[in-house]
Protein backbone atom coordinates (compact mmCIF):
# COMPACT_ATOMS: atom_id res chain seq x y z
CA UNK A 1 0.00 0.00 0.00
CA UNK A 2 1.44 3.54 -1.01
CA UNK A 3 1.89 5.81 1.95
CA UNK A 4 -0.39 8.34 0.60
CA UNK A 5 -3.21 5.55 -0.05
CA UNK A 6 -2.77 4.60 3.79
CA UNK A 7 -3.06 8.65 5.03
CA UNK A 8 -6.52 8.89 2.75
CA UNK A 9 -7.73 5.03 4.59
CA UNK A 10 -6.10 6.49 8.18
CA UNK A 11 -8.33 9.80 7.35
CA UNK A 12 -11.09 7.84 6.38
CA UNK A 13 -11.51 5.64 9.32
CA UNK A 14 -10.93 9.32 11.63
CA UNK A 15 -14.02 10.50 10.09
CA UNK A 16 -16.42 7.36 10.25
CA UNK A 17 -15.13 7.37 14.04
CA UNK A 18 -15.79 11.06 14.82
CA UNK A 19 -19.11 11.22 12.97
CA UNK A 20 -20.02 7.75 14.87
CA UNK A 21 -19.05 10.01 18.18
CA UNK A 22 -20.88 13.04 16.90
CA UNK A 23 -24.34 10.72 16.24
CA UNK A 24 -23.64 8.82 19.91
CA UNK A 25 -23.53 11.72 21.79
CA UNK A 26 -26.52 13.75 20.07
CA UNK A 27 -28.60 10.37 19.84
CA UNK A 28 -28.01 9.89 24.08
CA UNK A 29 -28.72 13.66 24.77
CA UNK A 30 -30.96 14.73 22.26
CA UNK A 31 -33.55 13.40 24.67
CA UNK A 32 -32.67 14.58 28.10
CA UNK A 33 -31.82 17.94 26.39
CA UNK A 34 -35.64 18.61 25.11
CA UNK A 35 -36.62 17.23 28.37
CA UNK A 36 -34.70 19.88 30.51
CA UNK A 37 -35.70 23.05 27.36
CA UNK A 38 -39.39 21.60 27.00
CA UNK A 39 -39.61 22.51 30.96
CA UNK A 40 -38.37 26.14 30.15
CA UNK A 41 -41.22 26.95 27.78
CA UNK A 42 -44.50 28.34 27.74
CA UNK A 43 -47.31 26.11 27.01
CA UNK A 44 -48.46 28.35 23.76
CA UNK A 45 -44.42 28.07 22.97
CA UNK A 46 -45.12 24.30 23.41
CA UNK A 47 -48.51 24.00 21.30
CA UNK A 48 -47.03 25.80 18.63
CA UNK A 49 -46.32 23.73 15.61
CA UNK A 50 -43.03 23.61 15.33
CA UNK A 51 -42.44 24.37 18.56
CA UNK A 52 -41.33 27.82 18.77
CA UNK A 53 -38.04 28.37 20.56
CA UNK A 54 -37.70 31.98 20.03
CA UNK A 55 -36.05 34.11 23.05
CA UNK A 56 -39.42 35.14 24.09
CA UNK A 57 -40.65 31.49 24.75
CA UNK A 58 -38.60 30.84 27.69
CA UNK A 59 -39.63 30.71 31.71
CA UNK A 60 -39.21 29.75 35.14
CA UNK A 61 -43.11 29.39 35.55
CA UNK A 62 -43.37 25.55 35.21
CA UNK A 63 -41.10 25.51 37.44
CA UNK A 64 -42.89 27.65 40.11
CA UNK A 65 -46.24 26.15 39.61
CA UNK A 66 -44.97 22.56 40.36
CA UNK A 67 -43.41 23.66 43.83
CA UNK A 68 -46.74 25.92 44.11
CA UNK A 69 -49.53 23.28 43.16
CA UNK A 70 -48.92 21.81 47.08
CA UNK A 71 -46.34 20.46 49.33
CA UNK A 72 -46.47 17.23 47.29
CA UNK A 73 -43.04 17.95 45.23
CA UNK A 74 -40.92 18.58 48.85
CA UNK A 75 -42.91 15.73 50.79
CA UNK A 76 -42.41 13.08 48.00
CA UNK A 77 -38.26 14.26 47.80
CA UNK A 78 -38.10 13.84 51.52
CA UNK A 79 -39.73 10.61 51.53
CA UNK A 80 -37.36 9.68 48.54
CA UNK A 81 -34.35 10.20 50.30
CA UNK A 82 -35.55 8.79 53.71
CA UNK A 83 -36.15 5.70 52.04
CA UNK A 84 -33.50 5.40 49.37
CA UNK A 85 -31.02 6.69 52.00
CA UNK A 86 -32.03 4.15 55.17
CA UNK A 87 -32.10 1.14 52.48
CA UNK A 88 -28.81 2.34 51.44
CA UNK A 89 -27.22 2.51 54.98
CA UNK A 90 -28.83 -0.83 56.32
CA UNK A 91 -27.47 -2.75 52.49
CA UNK A 92 -24.43 -1.28 53.14
CA UNK A 93 -23.65 -2.45 57.37
CA UNK A 94 -25.30 -5.78 56.18
CA UNK A 95 -23.89 -6.13 53.00
CA UNK A 96 -20.29 -4.96 53.46
CA UNK A 97 -20.23 -7.77 56.49
CA UNK A 98 -21.70 -10.41 54.45
CA UNK A 99 -19.81 -10.24 51.04
CA UNK A 100 -16.66 -10.17 53.21
CA UNK A 101 -17.80 -13.66 54.84
CA UNK A 102 -18.59 -15.01 51.10
CA UNK A 103 -15.02 -13.57 50.06
CA UNK A 104 -12.90 -14.72 52.42
CA UNK A 105 -14.44 -17.12 55.48
CA UNK A 106 -14.80 -20.93 54.55
CA UNK A 107 -18.22 -19.97 54.88
CA UNK A 108 -20.08 -23.96 54.52
CA UNK A 109 -21.69 -23.90 50.85
CA UNK A 110 -20.55 -20.33 50.45
CA UNK A 111 -20.28 -20.28 46.80
CA UNK A 112 -24.10 -21.69 46.51
CA UNK A 113 -25.01 -19.09 48.91
CA UNK A 114 -22.86 -16.25 46.56
CA UNK A 115 -24.99 -17.73 43.70
CA UNK A 116 -28.13 -17.63 45.20
CA UNK A 117 -27.44 -13.94 46.60
CA UNK A 118 -26.86 -13.22 42.96
CA UNK A 119 -29.93 -15.18 41.69
CA UNK A 120 -32.25 -12.99 44.20
CA UNK A 121 -31.23 -9.99 41.72
CA UNK A 122 -33.12 -11.56 38.78
CA UNK A 123 -36.25 -12.52 40.64
CA UNK A 124 -38.93 -10.28 39.02
CA UNK A 125 -40.48 -7.83 41.64
CA UNK A 126 -43.55 -8.84 41.20
CA UNK A 127 -42.91 -12.88 42.70
CA UNK A 128 -42.03 -11.31 45.48
CA UNK A 129 -44.44 -7.88 45.91
CA UNK A 130 -47.42 -9.77 45.78
CA UNK A 131 -46.85 -12.11 48.88
CA UNK A 132 -44.73 -9.28 50.70
CA UNK A 133 -47.89 -7.06 50.35
CA UNK A 134 -49.97 -9.03 52.20
CA UNK A 135 -47.68 -9.94 54.64
CA UNK A 136 -47.00 -5.95 55.42
CA UNK A 137 -50.47 -5.43 55.24
CA UNK A 138 -50.90 -7.31 57.96
CA UNK A 139 -48.14 -5.96 59.91
CA UNK A 140 -49.43 -2.34 59.11
CA UNK A 141 -46.71 -1.77 57.18
CA UNK A 142 -48.04 -0.02 53.69
CA UNK A 143 -47.21 3.06 53.20
CA UNK A 144 -44.69 3.60 55.89
CA UNK A 145 -41.15 4.43 55.34
CA UNK A 146 -39.93 1.30 57.09
CA UNK A 147 -41.96 -1.49 54.66
CA UNK A 148 -40.58 0.32 51.54
CA UNK A 149 -37.15 -0.06 52.99
CA UNK A 150 -37.52 -3.65 53.48
CA UNK A 151 -39.29 -4.02 50.08
CA UNK A 152 -36.03 -2.42 48.76
CA UNK A 153 -33.44 -4.46 50.21
CA UNK A 154 -35.05 -7.29 48.08
CA UNK A 155 -32.87 -5.83 45.50
CA UNK A 156 -30.58 -3.65 47.42
CA UNK A 157 -28.88 -6.14 49.21
CA UNK A 158 -27.92 -8.44 46.47
CA UNK A 159 -26.38 -5.75 44.30
CA UNK A 160 -24.51 -4.39 47.49
CA UNK A 161 -23.09 -7.74 48.40
CA UNK A 162 -21.92 -8.91 44.63
CA UNK A 163 -20.12 -5.59 43.69
CA UNK A 164 -18.32 -5.63 47.35
CA UNK A 165 -17.92 -9.40 46.97
CA UNK A 166 -16.09 -8.94 43.98
CA UNK A 167 -13.56 -6.11 45.56
CA UNK A 168 -12.91 -8.06 48.93
CA UNK A 169 -11.68 -10.94 46.67
CA UNK A 170 -9.39 -8.52 44.82
CA UNK A 171 -7.58 -7.70 48.24
CA UNK A 172 -4.33 -9.23 48.77
CA UNK A 173 -4.81 -11.76 51.58
CA UNK A 174 -1.33 -10.86 52.65
CA UNK A 175 -2.44 -8.07 53.95
CA UNK A 176 -5.09 -10.02 56.40
CA UNK A 177 -2.00 -12.18 57.23
CA UNK A 178 -0.29 -9.55 58.82
CA UNK A 179 -2.93 -8.22 60.80
CA UNK A 180 -3.51 -11.63 62.38
CA UNK A 181 0.09 -11.99 62.80
CA UNK A 182 0.24 -9.07 65.03
CA UNK A 183 -2.90 -10.85 66.73
CA UNK A 184 -6.37 -9.56 65.48
CA UNK A 185 -9.69 -11.06 65.40
CA UNK A 186 -11.15 -11.62 62.25
CA UNK A 187 -13.82 -8.73 63.13
CA UNK A 188 -10.72 -6.33 64.11
CA UNK A 189 -8.92 -7.23 60.44
CA UNK A 190 -12.52 -6.42 59.00
CA UNK A 191 -12.79 -3.37 60.62
CA UNK A 192 -9.18 -1.59 60.87
CA UNK A 193 -7.56 -3.07 57.97
CA UNK A 194 -9.99 -4.18 55.41
CA UNK A 195 -12.92 -1.09 55.66
CA UNK A 196 -10.39 1.38 55.43
CA UNK A 197 -8.95 0.39 52.14
CA UNK A 198 -12.60 -0.92 50.87
CA UNK A 199 -14.11 3.02 50.82
CA UNK A 200 -13.89 3.41 47.07
CA UNK A 201 -15.86 -0.11 46.94
CA UNK A 202 -18.12 0.53 49.65
CA UNK A 203 -18.67 3.92 47.84
CA UNK A 204 -19.41 2.06 44.69
CA UNK A 205 -22.31 0.12 45.96
CA UNK A 206 -23.86 2.71 47.92
CA UNK A 207 -24.07 4.76 44.92
CA UNK A 208 -25.58 2.16 42.90
CA UNK A 209 -27.59 1.02 45.86
CA UNK A 210 -29.08 4.70 46.78
CA UNK A 211 -30.36 4.92 42.76
CA UNK A 212 -31.89 1.89 42.60
CA UNK A 213 -33.76 2.53 45.73
CA UNK A 214 -34.56 6.22 44.39
CA UNK A 215 -35.77 4.98 40.70
CA UNK A 216 -37.92 2.33 41.75
CA UNK A 217 -41.58 2.35 40.56
CA UNK A 218 -42.99 -1.20 40.91
CA UNK A 219 -42.71 -1.58 44.64
CA UNK A 220 -43.59 1.86 45.81
CA UNK A 221 -46.64 2.01 43.03
CA UNK A 222 -47.80 -1.08 45.10
CA UNK A 223 -46.13 -0.34 48.25
CA UNK A 224 -47.15 3.50 49.02
CA UNK A 225 -50.67 5.65 49.61
CA UNK A 226 -50.32 9.10 50.73
CA UNK A 227 -47.93 9.26 53.21
CA UNK A 228 -45.06 7.97 51.62
CA UNK A 229 -44.84 9.18 48.33
CA UNK A 230 -41.78 8.91 46.43
CA UNK A 231 -40.75 11.14 43.69
CA UNK A 232 -41.21 8.52 40.79
CA UNK A 233 -44.38 8.11 41.71
CA UNK A 234 -44.88 11.83 41.95
CA UNK A 235 -44.80 12.43 38.48
CA UNK A 236 -46.85 9.20 37.05
CA UNK A 237 -49.36 11.71 39.07
CA UNK A 238 -48.30 14.66 37.06
CA UNK A 239 -48.24 13.07 33.80
CA UNK A 240 -51.73 11.59 34.46
CA UNK A 241 -53.54 14.89 36.39
CA UNK A 242 -51.87 17.34 33.93
CA UNK A 243 -51.48 15.78 31.13
CA UNK A 244 -52.22 19.12 29.12
CA UNK A 245 -50.16 20.98 31.40
CA UNK A 246 -46.55 19.62 29.17
CA UNK A 247 -44.65 22.32 30.65
CA UNK A 248 -45.09 21.49 34.23
CA UNK A 249 -45.31 17.25 33.95
CA UNK A 250 -41.74 17.87 31.77
CA UNK A 251 -40.10 20.10 34.84
CA UNK A 252 -41.38 17.47 37.65
CA UNK A 253 -39.49 15.12 35.50
CA UNK A 254 -36.42 17.20 35.20
CA UNK A 255 -36.56 18.06 38.83
CA UNK A 256 -37.22 14.60 39.59
CA UNK A 257 -34.25 13.16 37.63
CA UNK A 258 -31.59 15.75 38.27
CA UNK A 259 -30.46 14.21 41.88
CA UNK A 260 -29.36 10.88 40.91
CA UNK A 261 -28.17 12.37 37.35
CA UNK A 262 -25.78 14.49 39.72
CA UNK A 263 -24.99 12.15 42.33
CA UNK A 264 -24.13 9.60 39.19
CA UNK A 265 -21.80 12.50 37.51
CA UNK A 266 -20.06 13.62 40.47
CA UNK A 267 -19.58 9.93 41.45
CA UNK A 268 -18.78 8.76 38.37
CA UNK A 269 -15.67 7.52 38.95
CA UNK A 270 -16.82 4.80 41.59
CA UNK A 271 -19.68 4.03 39.36
CA UNK A 272 -17.54 3.07 36.72
CA UNK A 273 -15.26 0.79 39.44
CA UNK A 274 -18.48 -0.76 40.20
CA UNK A 275 -19.11 -1.64 36.45
CA UNK A 276 -15.52 -2.76 36.17
CA UNK A 277 -15.18 -4.84 39.33
CA UNK A 278 -18.76 -6.22 40.74
CA UNK A 279 -20.66 -6.30 37.20
CA UNK A 280 -17.95 -8.25 34.82
CA UNK A 281 -15.93 -10.41 36.71
CA UNK A 282 -18.53 -11.53 39.40
CA UNK B 1 -22.80 -12.59 57.10
CA UNK B 2 -26.04 -13.82 59.13
CA UNK B 3 -27.95 -10.82 59.75
CA UNK B 4 -27.58 -10.41 55.85
CA UNK B 5 -28.73 -13.84 55.01
CA UNK B 6 -31.85 -13.21 57.73
CA UNK B 7 -33.06 -10.31 55.51
CA UNK B 8 -32.54 -11.95 52.41
CA UNK B 9 -34.62 -15.27 53.74
CA UNK B 10 -36.96 -12.72 55.03
CA UNK B 11 -37.35 -10.17 52.30
CA UNK B 12 -36.97 -13.20 48.87
CA UNK B 13 -36.91 -16.97 49.89
CA UNK B 14 -40.03 -15.84 52.03
CA UNK B 15 -42.06 -14.39 49.63
CA UNK B 16 -41.03 -16.53 46.94
CA UNK B 17 -42.04 -19.93 48.47
CA UNK B 18 -44.97 -17.93 49.60
CA UNK B 19 -45.39 -17.06 45.85
CA UNK B 20 -45.69 -20.47 44.65
CA UNK B 21 -48.68 -21.60 47.80
CA UNK B 22 -50.58 -18.12 47.09
CA UNK B 23 -50.53 -19.82 42.70
CA UNK B 24 -52.40 -22.74 44.37
CA UNK B 25 -54.86 -20.87 46.24
CA UNK B 26 -58.12 -18.11 45.96
CA UNK B 27 -57.52 -15.53 47.96
CA UNK B 28 -60.14 -12.76 48.61
CA UNK B 29 -59.61 -9.83 50.49
CA UNK B 30 -62.87 -9.25 52.90
CA UNK B 31 -62.28 -5.95 55.00
CA UNK B 32 -58.38 -5.69 55.05
CA UNK B 33 -58.28 -9.49 55.74
CA UNK B 34 -57.55 -11.97 53.38
CA UNK B 35 -59.16 -15.04 53.25
CA UNK B 36 -57.80 -18.31 51.30
CA UNK B 37 -59.05 -21.02 49.98
CA UNK B 38 -56.99 -24.16 48.03
CA UNK B 39 -58.27 -24.39 44.63
CA UNK B 40 -54.65 -26.41 43.73
CA UNK B 41 -54.22 -26.40 39.71
CA UNK B 42 -57.13 -23.86 38.97
CA UNK B 43 -54.92 -20.92 38.36
CA UNK B 44 -52.86 -22.26 36.15
CA UNK B 45 -55.55 -23.93 34.21
CA UNK B 46 -56.98 -20.42 33.70
CA UNK B 47 -53.65 -19.54 32.31
CA UNK B 48 -53.64 -21.44 29.30
CA UNK B 49 -57.68 -20.24 28.65
CA UNK B 50 -56.86 -16.52 28.96
CA UNK B 51 -56.29 -14.72 26.12
CA UNK B 52 -54.62 -11.93 27.73
CA UNK B 53 -51.64 -14.15 29.24
CA UNK B 54 -51.31 -15.40 25.51
CA UNK B 55 -51.06 -11.62 23.88
CA UNK B 56 -49.09 -10.58 27.00
CA UNK B 57 -46.58 -13.58 26.48
CA UNK B 58 -46.32 -13.28 22.55
CA UNK B 59 -45.56 -9.18 23.19
CA UNK B 60 -42.94 -10.19 26.01
CA UNK B 61 -41.02 -12.41 23.90
CA UNK B 62 -41.38 -10.24 20.59
CA UNK B 63 -40.16 -7.05 22.89
CA UNK B 64 -37.20 -9.20 24.55
CA UNK B 65 -35.80 -10.42 21.39
CA UNK B 66 -35.80 -7.32 19.65
CA UNK B 67 -34.83 -5.36 22.40
CA UNK B 68 -31.51 -7.59 23.34
CA UNK B 69 -30.90 -6.89 19.85
CA UNK B 70 -31.25 -3.56 19.26
CA UNK B 71 -29.42 -3.01 22.79
CA UNK B 72 -26.50 -4.96 22.35
CA UNK B 73 -25.97 -4.40 18.50
CA UNK B 74 -25.63 -0.44 19.41
CA UNK B 75 -23.97 -1.03 22.47
CA UNK B 76 -20.98 -2.96 21.02
CA UNK B 77 -20.69 -0.20 18.48
CA UNK B 78 -20.62 2.71 21.20
CA UNK B 79 -18.30 0.67 23.35
CA UNK B 80 -16.57 0.03 19.75
CA UNK B 81 -15.88 3.95 19.67
CA UNK B 82 -15.29 5.03 23.03
CA UNK B 83 -12.58 2.46 22.79
CA UNK B 84 -10.97 4.52 19.80
CA UNK B 85 -8.38 6.68 21.02
CA UNK B 86 -11.00 9.50 19.90
CA UNK B 87 -13.73 8.36 21.82
CA UNK B 88 -11.52 7.80 25.34
CA UNK B 89 -12.48 11.23 26.76
CA UNK B 90 -14.16 11.14 29.78
CA UNK B 91 -16.84 13.41 29.06
CA UNK B 92 -18.19 10.52 26.45
CA UNK B 93 -18.34 7.91 29.79
CA UNK B 94 -20.24 10.87 31.69
CA UNK B 95 -22.48 11.42 28.51
CA UNK B 96 -23.55 7.69 28.14
CA UNK B 97 -24.02 7.27 32.79
CA UNK B 98 -27.07 10.07 32.03
CA UNK B 99 -29.29 7.90 30.17
CA UNK B 100 -28.50 5.05 33.09
CA UNK B 101 -29.21 7.10 35.94
CA UNK B 102 -32.73 8.93 34.75
CA UNK B 103 -35.24 7.44 36.25
CA UNK B 104 -37.36 4.85 34.89
CA UNK B 105 -40.47 7.32 34.73
CA UNK B 106 -38.91 9.95 33.90
CA UNK B 107 -37.88 7.94 30.94
CA UNK B 108 -41.39 7.27 30.55
CA UNK B 109 -42.85 10.67 31.17
CA UNK B 110 -39.67 11.79 28.22
CA UNK B 111 -41.06 9.54 25.79
CA UNK B 112 -44.81 10.25 26.01
CA UNK B 113 -43.77 13.75 25.72
CA UNK B 114 -41.40 13.10 22.75
CA UNK B 115 -43.86 10.82 21.08
CA UNK B 116 -47.26 13.11 21.42
CA UNK B 117 -49.05 12.33 18.53
CA UNK B 118 -50.28 16.41 18.10
CA UNK B 119 -46.72 18.32 20.05
CA UNK B 120 -44.31 15.87 19.98
CA UNK B 121 -40.96 16.71 18.65
CA UNK B 122 -40.50 13.71 17.05
CA UNK B 123 -43.41 14.66 14.90
CA UNK B 124 -42.16 18.48 14.55
CA UNK B 125 -38.56 16.93 13.34
CA UNK B 126 -39.65 14.47 10.80
CA UNK B 127 -42.12 17.24 9.34
CA UNK B 128 -39.15 19.29 8.86
CA UNK B 129 -37.00 17.10 7.15
CA UNK B 130 -39.73 15.97 5.05
CA UNK B 131 -39.91 12.31 5.52
CA UNK B 132 -43.59 12.45 6.71
CA UNK B 133 -46.15 14.47 5.58
CA UNK B 134 -48.80 14.11 8.55
CA UNK B 135 -48.41 13.75 12.44
CA UNK B 136 -48.12 10.04 13.17
CA UNK B 137 -50.07 9.19 16.30
CA UNK B 138 -47.14 7.06 17.12
CA UNK B 139 -48.74 5.38 20.58
CA UNK B 140 -52.00 5.51 19.02
CA UNK B 141 -51.45 1.75 16.60
CA UNK B 142 -50.88 -1.18 18.98
CA UNK B 143 -48.17 -2.54 16.63
CA UNK B 144 -46.30 1.02 16.20
CA UNK B 145 -46.82 1.76 20.12
CA UNK B 146 -45.24 -1.27 20.53
CA UNK B 147 -42.11 -0.59 18.47
CA UNK B 148 -42.22 3.12 20.18
CA UNK B 149 -41.50 1.54 23.44
CA UNK B 150 -38.98 -0.63 22.34
CA UNK B 151 -37.22 2.84 21.12
CA UNK B 152 -37.45 3.88 24.39
CA UNK B 153 -36.22 1.12 25.99
CA UNK B 154 -33.09 0.58 23.82
CA UNK B 155 -32.50 4.20 24.18
CA UNK B 156 -32.49 4.10 28.41
CA UNK B 157 -30.81 0.34 28.10
CA UNK B 158 -27.59 1.10 25.72
CA UNK B 159 -25.36 2.69 27.96
CA UNK B 160 -25.30 0.04 30.92
CA UNK B 161 -24.53 -2.63 28.49
CA UNK B 162 -22.03 -0.49 26.28
CA UNK B 163 -20.27 0.01 30.02
CA UNK B 164 -19.88 -3.08 30.12
CA UNK B 165 -18.54 -4.23 26.84
CA UNK B 166 -16.21 -1.25 27.23
CA UNK B 167 -15.00 -3.04 30.23
CA UNK B 168 -14.58 -6.26 28.20
CA UNK B 169 -12.70 -4.18 25.47
CA UNK B 170 -10.01 -3.07 27.72
CA UNK B 171 -9.09 -5.97 29.08
CA UNK B 172 -8.25 -7.26 25.45
CA UNK B 173 -4.30 -7.32 25.51
CA UNK B 174 -2.60 -4.88 22.93
CA UNK B 175 0.10 -7.25 21.70
CA UNK B 176 -2.82 -9.36 19.66
CA UNK B 177 -3.83 -5.93 18.34
CA UNK B 178 0.15 -5.62 17.23
CA UNK B 179 0.47 -9.55 16.39
CA UNK B 180 -2.21 -9.20 14.19
CA UNK B 181 -1.12 -6.29 12.37
CA UNK B 182 2.17 -8.18 12.04
CA UNK B 183 -0.19 -10.74 10.39
CA UNK B 184 -1.23 -8.50 7.65
CA UNK B 185 -4.69 -8.95 9.18
CA UNK B 186 -7.07 -5.94 8.16
CA UNK B 187 -9.27 -3.88 10.51
CA UNK B 188 -12.00 -6.24 9.60
CA UNK B 189 -10.41 -9.38 10.18
CA UNK B 190 -8.88 -7.74 13.94
CA UNK B 191 -12.16 -7.78 14.88
CA UNK B 192 -13.72 -11.07 13.87
CA UNK B 193 -10.68 -12.76 15.18
CA UNK B 194 -9.43 -10.72 17.80
CA UNK B 195 -12.03 -8.58 19.39
CA UNK B 196 -15.12 -11.23 18.86
CA UNK B 197 -13.73 -13.92 20.16
CA UNK B 198 -12.13 -12.24 23.16
CA UNK B 199 -15.60 -10.09 23.83
CA UNK B 200 -17.58 -13.86 23.72
CA UNK B 201 -18.37 -13.90 27.35
CA UNK B 202 -19.28 -10.17 27.74
CA UNK B 203 -21.60 -10.34 25.09
CA UNK B 204 -22.96 -13.51 26.56
CA UNK B 205 -23.48 -11.90 29.57
CA UNK B 206 -25.04 -8.34 27.88
CA UNK B 207 -27.47 -11.05 26.31
CA UNK B 208 -28.63 -12.40 28.81
CA UNK B 209 -29.24 -9.47 31.65
CA UNK B 210 -30.74 -7.24 29.17
CA UNK B 211 -32.86 -10.34 28.29
CA UNK B 212 -33.98 -10.52 32.36
CA UNK B 213 -34.40 -6.71 32.36
CA UNK B 214 -36.51 -6.66 28.95
CA UNK B 215 -38.91 -9.11 30.47
CA UNK B 216 -39.13 -7.53 33.80
CA UNK B 217 -40.46 -3.84 31.79
CA UNK B 218 -43.17 -2.47 33.76
CA UNK B 219 -42.50 1.49 34.42
CA UNK B 220 -42.44 2.36 30.82
CA UNK B 221 -45.62 0.33 30.09
CA UNK B 222 -47.23 1.93 33.07
CA UNK B 223 -46.30 5.85 31.89
CA UNK B 224 -46.72 5.45 28.33
CA UNK B 225 -49.79 3.35 27.36
CA UNK B 226 -50.48 1.22 30.62
CA UNK B 227 -51.02 -2.06 28.19
CA UNK B 228 -52.71 -0.69 25.47
CA UNK B 229 -54.02 0.27 22.49
CA UNK B 230 -55.90 -2.91 22.80
CA UNK B 231 -53.61 -4.64 24.79
CA UNK B 232 -50.72 -3.65 22.08
CA UNK B 233 -48.34 -3.46 24.47
CA UNK B 234 -49.41 -5.41 27.11
CA UNK B 235 -46.79 -7.48 28.96
CA UNK B 236 -46.59 -10.43 31.44
CA UNK B 237 -45.07 -8.37 34.41
CA UNK B 238 -47.61 -6.01 33.54
CA UNK B 239 -50.71 -7.88 33.42
CA UNK B 240 -49.30 -9.71 36.61
CA UNK B 241 -49.67 -6.19 38.18
CA UNK B 242 -53.11 -5.75 36.82
CA UNK B 243 -54.70 -9.06 37.99
CA UNK B 244 -53.14 -9.05 41.06
CA UNK B 245 -53.59 -5.20 42.02
CA UNK B 246 -56.32 -3.59 40.07
CA UNK B 247 -58.87 -6.69 39.94
CA UNK B 248 -57.49 -7.94 43.05
CA UNK B 249 -57.33 -11.39 42.40
CA UNK B 250 -53.73 -12.47 44.37
CA UNK B 251 -53.98 -15.97 43.47
CA UNK B 252 -54.23 -15.64 39.97
CA UNK B 253 -51.84 -12.92 40.03
CA UNK B 254 -49.19 -15.09 41.78
CA UNK B 255 -49.78 -17.79 38.84
CA UNK B 256 -49.01 -15.29 36.13
CA UNK B 257 -45.99 -13.86 38.01
CA UNK B 258 -44.36 -17.90 38.54
CA UNK B 259 -44.38 -18.11 34.94
CA UNK B 260 -42.54 -15.17 34.67
CA UNK B 261 -40.83 -16.53 37.29
CA UNK B 262 -40.09 -19.70 35.43
CA UNK B 263 -38.98 -17.81 32.40
CA UNK B 264 -36.19 -15.74 34.18
CA UNK B 265 -35.36 -18.45 36.12
CA UNK B 266 -33.63 -20.25 33.35
CA UNK B 267 -32.43 -17.05 32.26
CA UNK B 268 -30.53 -16.71 35.47
CA UNK B 269 -29.36 -19.96 35.21
CA UNK B 270 -27.57 -19.57 32.18
CA UNK B 271 -26.08 -16.49 32.97
CA UNK B 272 -24.29 -17.90 36.26
CA UNK B 273 -22.93 -20.35 34.05
CA UNK B 274 -21.52 -18.10 31.87
CA UNK B 275 -20.00 -16.24 34.50
CA UNK B 276 -19.10 -19.00 37.26
CA UNK B 277 -18.76 -17.31 39.92
CA UNK B 278 -16.44 -18.79 43.15
CA UNK B 279 -14.14 -20.37 41.32
CA UNK B 280 -10.34 -19.02 41.98
CA UNK B 281 -9.16 -16.16 39.91
CA UNK B 282 -5.80 -17.62 39.34
CA UNK B 283 -7.69 -21.34 38.18
CA UNK B 284 -9.59 -19.25 35.58
CA UNK B 285 -6.87 -17.12 34.48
Amino acid sequence: MSPSRRRWRQLLGDTVVITGLGVFVIWTLAPIVWMILSSFLFQRALITKPPNLSADSFTLKNFQKVFEASDALINAFTNSAIIAGGTTLIALALGSAAAYALARLQVPAGNRIALMVLATQMFPGIVIIIPLFIVLTRFKLIDTHVGMMAVHLSFVLPIVIWILKGFFEAIPRDLERAAAVDGATTFQTFRLVVLPISLPPLFASAVFAFIESWNDFLFAVIMTRMNTKTVPILISEFQGNYQTAFGQMLAAATLASLPVIIIAIIFRRYILLGFSEGAIKG
Amino acid sequence: MLPALLVLIAVVLYPIGRSIVLSFQRVEAKGGRFEYTWTWLDNYRALFRDEAVSIALRNSLYFTALDVLATVGIALTVALLLNHRFGRAGIFRIVLLIPWALAPVANGVLWKWILHGNYGVLNAVLKELGLIDTYVNWLGEPSLALRMMLLADVWKSVPFIALLLLAGLQNIPGYLYRAAKLDGATLLQQFRFVTLPALRTPIAIAVVLQSIWSFKVFDLIFVLTKGGPGDGTLMLNFLAYRVTFNFLDFGYGAAIANLIFGIMFVLAIIFIRLIKPGAPRSRTA
